[in-house]
């Protein structure tokens, strides 16, 4: 323990939140600019054109007769390559979900503000346990429950850019 | 469907595009703390080995070869050096073009075994040459934040 006590004196500065705002030492910052463009792909291309026009797609797998959601090219399940597309219900059921204190910065949401309410929701029409990673809303988070019934609102026709947030959030029916 | 399922036309095909957000601070540590003190000072600081003669630029708080404690004498330098290697950059950090190019040296500060990467001023593309002493010119007091960047650039030496 002395041990211990001395060496972090000899090689180590403690330092606190306030030493950085306060600026007591030198310090770098930096903010890289990390931008990134993914590939759509087939699949997920015409998913998000299909959002745009307020539709969900589903591609069916005709050997293992599943309806999958959000569609792919490959069923990794019979390792063959998928068949027709076919529209699938905005409405659900909630698999799971979780409640969030904290915001996508990690930063604590406020008292008095909306916690996030993310949920898995299996869509009417999908076969079991496919589905979407949406958001949940005008239910409060203690309302909810794992299988409560939710049908997606949209975006005006004018606002959806081809994205999944195209879909505003899920609500209870 | 299937196979025969695919973009046919360079126009069909999408993306996605983001961006991740990410931003740090990084402590200049207890030999660049003392380094950059020295800097708003208008000095360069060095750190020397007694037992293996190394003079390291900027300082380490302990030898690299031999392990020995050096934070505890750090040495002034002289800040002038020669061009170690250089280059002409056209482009900023983000890619854009600059209207006209800067030049960029690694500047071997003398009587140390190490050195600074900064620009050269006071001299054009045509004149510099591996080998050409310099030294730094230093913003004004004033003006010095304890940054690299309070050395304006290395010029020609008169």
């Amino acid at each position: 323990m002395k041990i211990t006590a001395r060496l972090l004196e000899r090689t180590a500065t403690p330092l606190s939140h306030e030493d950085f705002v306060t600026g007591k030492m030198f310090t770098v910052d930096w903010k890289p600019d990390l931008r990134y463009a993914w590939d759509d792909g087939v699949a997920i291309g015409r998913y998000l054109k299909e959002l745009k026009q307020g539709r969900i797609m589903a591609k069916r797998c005709r050997k293992c007769n599943r309806t999958m959601l959000p569609p792919r090219m490959f069923c990794e399940r019979c390792w063959r390559i998928t068949d027709e597309w076919t529209p699938v219900e905005d409405t659900g059921t909630v698999n799971t979900f979780a409640i969030s204190h904290v915001d996508w910065a990690a930063r604590r949401i406020p008292k008095g503000q909306r916690y996030y309410t993310p949920a898995v929701i299996e869509i009417d029409g999908a076969s079991p346990g496919m589905g979407i990673l949406h958001l949940l809303d005008k239910v409060a988070p203690d309302k909810i429950f794992i299988g409560m019934r939710v049908k997606a609102v949209w975006r005006p026709i004018a606002e959806r850019v081809g994205a999944i947030t195209d879909i505003k959030y899920f609500k209870p029916v | 469907m299937g196979l025969a399922e695919r973009h046919s036309k360079t126009s069909d095909l999408t993306h996605w595009r983001g961006r991740i957000p990410v931003n740090y601070v990084y402590t200049t540590g207890r030999a660049g703390e003392k380094f950059f003190r020295g800097i708003i000072n208008g000095q360069l600081l060095a750190a020397e080995c007694s037992s293996c003669g190394v003079v390291y630029l900027p300082p380490r708080t302990y030898c690299e070869r031999c392990f020995a404690r050096l934070e505890d004498s750090y040495v002034k330098v002289l800040p002038q050096g020669r061009v170690h290697t250089f280059t002409l950059c056209h482009k900023n950090l983000d890619g854009s073009r600059r209207p006209t190019p800067i030049l960029i040296a690694m500047v071997k500060i003398d009587q140390t075994d190490g050195g600074l990467v900064h620009y050269l001023g006071g001299v054009t593309p045509e004149e510099v040459y591996i080998g050409m002493s310099v030294e730094a010119v230093f913003k004004p007091k004033k003006q010095r934040k304890g940054s690299i960047l309070d050395i304006k650039y290395f010029r020609p030496k008169k």
